[in-house]
């Protein structure tokens, strides 16, 4: 049997040679690796989607991430040691895959903090995998309530808002400016779920109602028969809390009926990334955005807008300051506590105040104690087909400090244990 | 309540006639050459993003015209470089194929536009509602609708009235004969295939109108044009028309009862028609075996 004969059959030349240059190509294009320079690297792993439905804030939390990275290194790394981010796609809604990637980066990559994810879903897989092995978990940007409410762990922190305290920052202007009877457009899943409750909670206590809604599928193209029931009930407001491609398409499409000179358009949780996708006509409607990038004199901001816009050439989204400060809470924790052990860093976090140049807004928010969730200012304000930039989709009316929108810890329902 | 599900069969019907268009192009590849072809909804995608790409220079209406062409060419490569060789091997070979295609040509867009949704313009003379009764009944998707008929009625035509037609539909039903006649069987179903895409990029540049413009636009579309041929019966392009209008007019009476079962209706309803009458409501006794 020669050498040239692989499992029987036989080779030819060429084939040896395509193989060759196929490995060739797989090795030139493979993940790049950034060799140590003394002391193993500090890993840092992002499990987050770059396919799918939420490919898009995806990659903005990722670049926020690799900026975090970037500025930490520059600043003598953890604990002296340089930090490497590791990115793995966890796609937009498989939790298998998920977490089969989480477990990758810890127990292969040796990950010392796990970072991620848009979605709730696959944010509390996440967590329940980051409390298993014992890492330091930094949920980016996935909201549902129970992350650091009913099923919080010492160990998970989250820089996004809870559903909640998005549904209570922005219902005084949603009554304002639309009107009390609200029909809801609510994506079928743990998010809209959450964040519908949040909202009927805050309008009843305002003394508004709800008059109908719809739950729609994740990934649902056409609206138009969801409008028409909606309109049908004749509310104040139609209240669409789709997300991403969903509100893109639902917005267009009660535009293109004329549904905004009869009713009032609009929702809790909009970002940047969907009002760029839309036809300026439709940048309509009272929302709520978790950080914006237009914040004139505020300190730390200029500085990362720029950073950003020298990166990738666009203004930052709330998305990309999520990764931002994920990233640099790891460095903080780290540095603070002067260790990698997770259970001081986490102690170390309880009540810690994000410096300005991470915070990029007035106020310093914190983790607040007990329940591990960061609490920060939401810009409650109006989408605009023009502002004073190209990027300047939204204006920002009201600030609402997180601390009024936040509720209690005894109802967000979390009880944190900590390891003997 | 009447007026509610009324309002919702006409919207249904709007909804189903652009379900058609896709699926008319999947049956037509499937019927000639045996490929069930998961990469029509990247073609579609592809279709909106040259739409998009040539709007600023061409206008919405030149876009229209040049960008399906443009589709079209595309497939007439694809079919030759890769999905000719698998023509005499088990269909499995190509519906692989097509499947990572599908994912190919997904992240192509991604990598070439962008993961996030672009603005897409259309003419301002067809953006507003007719009337405040009837306002679903935009100038845009009766434009579309007139459109997906007019392309029906010249698909039609093609196939009835010219050559190319008449070998396309005896070639569906006996390959070999055709070609044993002297006819260039190679030749006749790259045409077809590119015929196929055709109307998937007009799909795309219709699409794109009415929903917003991303990546992911073509897999949403994709699996109601498998359940429209389902429904209406493999091998039959009527059928197939008829299928597409069905399922569009069944979620839109669904979504006025039971809101999260829209899509699901769908294939409760392709799941009934292979229990009750598995050729299809309009197919041939046969072609499911």
């Amino acid at each position: 049997m020669s050498e040239h004969d692989l499992l029987g059959k036989k080779v030819s030349r060429r084939q040896l040679i395509q193989g060759a240059a196929a490995g060739a190509t797989l090795a030139a294009t493979g993940p790049f690796i950034i060799s140590a320079r003394g002391e193993e690297p500090v890993k840092i792993g992002l499990d987050n989607p770059l396919t799918g439905t939420y490919a898009a804030v995806g990659k903005n939390e990722m670049i926020g991430c690799e900026l975090a990275v970037e500025q930490i290194n520059a600043k003598g790394g953890i604990l002296g040691r340089q930090v490497q981010l590791l990115s793995e796609d966890s796609t937009s809604g498989d939790a298998g895959t998920c977490v089969q990637k989480a477990r990758k980066l810890i127990d292969r990559d040796g990950v010392k903090f796990l970072l991620g994810n848009v979605n709730s879903a696959l944010s509390l897989a996440m967590a329940d995998v980051a409390y298993e092995k014992g890492v330091l978990h930094v949920v980016t940007g996935g909201h549902t309530d129970a992350v650091t409410g009913k099923t919080c762990h010492y160990n998970v922190f989250r820089i996004c808002n809870t559903t909640q305290m998005e549904a209570n920052a922005v219902a005084p202007s949603l009554i304002k400016q639309g009107g009390k009877k609200w029909y809801y457009i609510t994506p079928d899943y743990a998010f809209g779920h959450t964040l519908q409750s949040g909202l009927e909670a805050a309008c009843t206590r305002l003394g508004g109602q709800k008059i109908g809604g719809d739950l729609t599928p994740l990934g649902t193209t056409d609206f138009s028969s969801y409008l028409i029931k909606a309109q049908a009930a004749k509310p104040d407001v139609i209240v669409f809390l789709v997300q991403g491609d969903d509100m893109v398409n639902a917005l267009k499409q009660a535009v293109q009926f004329g549904l905004d000179k009869r009713f009032h358009l609009a929702g809790a949780q909009q970002e940047l990334e969907p009002l760029e996708g839309l036809p300026p006509e439709a940048r309509i409607g009272t929302w709520v955005f978790e950080w914006y990038w237009n914040q004139p004199g505020v300190p730390g901001v200029k500085e990362f807008v720029d950073a950003i816009k020298k990166k990738t050439g666009r203004v930052p989204t709330a998305r990309t300051w999520f990764g931002f400060a994920s990233g640099w809470t790891c460095a903080l924790a780290a540095n603070g506590a002067k260790s990698l052990e997770t259970v001081k860093m986490a102690k170390f976090l309880q009540d810690f105040k994000l410096p300005p140049e991470v915070a990029c807004m007035p106020d310093a928010p914190y983790f607040r104690k007990g329940q591990n969730q960061l609490i920060p200012n939401l810009f409650v304000g109006h989408a605009q087909a023009k502002g004073s930039a190209p990027d300047d989709l939204f204006k920002v009316t009201t600030v609402v400090k997180g601390a009024e929108a936040a509720g209690t810890l005894e109802e967000t329902g979390c009880k944190m244990t900590w390891p003997a | 309540m009447t007026q509610l599900i009324l309002f919702n069969v006409f919207n249904g019907l709007i909804v189903g006639a652009f379900y058609a268009l896709m699926a008319l192009g999947l049956s037509l590849i499937l019927n000639l050459s045996g490929v069930i072809n998961f990469a029509h909804g990247g073609f579609l995608a592809l279709g909106a993003y040259i739409a998009y790409t040539l709007m600023p220079y061409t206008g919405f209406w030149g876009a229209l015209l040049v960008a399906p062409v443009l589709t079209a060419a595309l497939g007439l490569v694809v079919e030759r470089l890769l999905i000719r060789p698998l023509y005499g091997r088990d269909p499995l070979y190509s519906l692989l194929l097509t499947f990572g295609l599908a994912y190919v040509l997904e992240d192509v867009a991604r990598a070439i536009w962008g993961a996030q949704s672009v603005p897409y313009p259309i003419p301002a003379s067809l953006t507003t509602p007719l009337s405040t009764e009837y306002f679903f009944l935009t100038g845009y998707r009766l434009f579309m609708v007139a459109l997906v008929a007019a392309a029906v009625a010249g698909l039609f035509f093609i196939l009835n009235r010219t050559r190319l037609g008449m070998r396309i539909r005896a070639g569906t039903l006996d390959l070999e004969t055709v070609s044993v006649l002297g006819v260039n069987v190679r030749i006749l179903r790259n045409l077809n295939f590119g015929l196929g895409i055709y109307l998937a990029g007009l799909a795309g540049v219709l699409a794109a109108g009415m929903l917003g413009l991303q990546p992911t636009i073509g897999t949403s579309l994709i699996m109601p044009s498998f359940v429209a041929i389902i429904v209406g019966g493999l091998g039959s392009l009527p059928g197939t028309l008829l299928g597409g209008l069905l399922i569009g007019v069944a979620s839109g009476i669904t979504t006025v009862f039971f809101p999260s079962a829209t899509e699901a209706v769908m294939y409760v309803m392709m799941g009934l028609v292979l229990l009750i009458r598995p050729r299809g409501l309009l197919g041939e006794e046969g072609r499911i075996q």
